[in-house]
């Protein structure tokens, strides 16, 4: 199979494309019922600093740019010295806007955010101390 | 109707905040060291390898790329979901977990294509370390994101019955920040395992 993805891959992506269209059509179709002039209203963002759903999907839009970023810098050979730190950016970056945004840590106690980032660092120290001990890295 | 974060439901804490949630980010923090180990294991093992195939030879950066959009996106609609119900947009947050729903089981097809394809090249758990190492992370991967299907279809199924109401935001954060873990570690796996070249 000489381009497995035509295969699968686009046809995939068409079915995901079409289904999302679907989605958004009937998410945007007319609601007649009565909540509907007060649910009209709500499209601000949420109490408490808390993004709004446009918001949200310009950070989805956001974040797909960073990975079509990152298949672009992996193509151009005249940055390959460099590759490894710039995709390391570009996926921290994505990384921190998730946690921040749509897990929102951002809003949230900072007990969560002790929680979660404890847990991180003791993954980093693993992955730190298993790889220089052993002598492995990142290429 | 507008309306705070759902306050701990009953009891008081000593946080003050809600125990369901202190418990899921405590379990996010642990599944860091999980899939971290893991992916160490892989960085470990990178470049040695006795035998093919390699995974320079097996790698299909385009297919796994739009893979990995997919599943970003599923965490914009995921979260959408989320300010659906804290709405109280019931219609809105049953769409949004179907589109969330469909999205990763479009990147489960997609992870099954690509083993598949891997396999076909000669490329098993017991070939190489690069394939215990890849399948193993990877395969944890995918059925965290199965599960996590099968948490939002429930949740679909729960609205219809009306189980499942606008007072009940908070299983819907909780499912949302599994989610959204489960996207994060794929970026994290795409990035190091797919994109970093070794040398």
């Amino acid at each position: 199979m000489e381009n497995p993805e035509l295969v699968s891959g686009i046809p995939l992506i068409i079915i995901g494309v079409l289904g999302f269209l679907a989605v958004a059509g009937l998410l945007f179709a007319p609601d007649r019922t009565p909540q509907a002039a007060s649910e009209a209203t709500q499209e601000v963002a949420h109490p408490g600093g808390h993004p709004s759903p446009a918001q949200y999907i310009g950070i989805g839009l956001f974040l797909g740019a960073i990975t079509a970023v990152e298949v672009w810098v992996y193509y151009v050979d005249a940055i390959a010295d460099a590759l490894t730190p710039i995709l390391l950016v570009l996926s921290i970056t994505k990384f921190v806007v998730v946690v921040l945004m749509f897990m929102h840590l951002a809003f949230d106690s900072k007990i969560f955010s002790t929680l979660f980032v404890g847990g991180l660092l003791l993954a980093l120290s693993l992955f730190v101390v298993v790889l220089t001990t052993l002598g492995a890295g990142l290429t | 109707m507008a309306h705070a974060i759902a306050a701990p439901a009953g009891h008081e804490t000593n946080t003050g905040l809600d125990n369901r949630k202190l418990l899921m980010w405590l379990f996010l923090g642990s599944e860091c060291l999980f899939f971290g180990s893991f992916i160490s294991a892989f960085l470990l093992y990178r470049n040695r390898n006795l035998v093919g195939p390699y995974p320079e030879d097996l790698f299909d950066i385009p297919f796994t790329s739009i893979s990995s959009f997919v599943l970003l996106m599923s965490s914009v609609t995921m979260v959408l979901a989320l300010s659906a119900i804290q709405r109280g947009d019931m219609r809105g947050l049953r769409i949004w977990l179907v589109a969330t729903a469909l999205l990763g089981i479009s990147f489960l097809s997609g992870q099954a294509f690509e083993f598949t394809e891997f396999y076909n090249e000669g490329l098993t758990l017991k070939t190489n370390v690069f394939g215990t190492t890849f399948f193993v992370l990877t395969g944890f991967h995918g059925t965290h994101v199965a599960v996590g299907v099968l948490i939002l279809l429930s949740m679909y199924v729960m609205s219809t019955q009306g189980t499942l109401t606008s007072e009940h935001s908070l299983a819907v954060e909780l499912a949302g920040l599994y989610w959204h873990f489960v996207d994060i570690v794929w970026i994290v796996i795409f990035t190091l395992i797919y994109l970093v070249q070794p040398t």
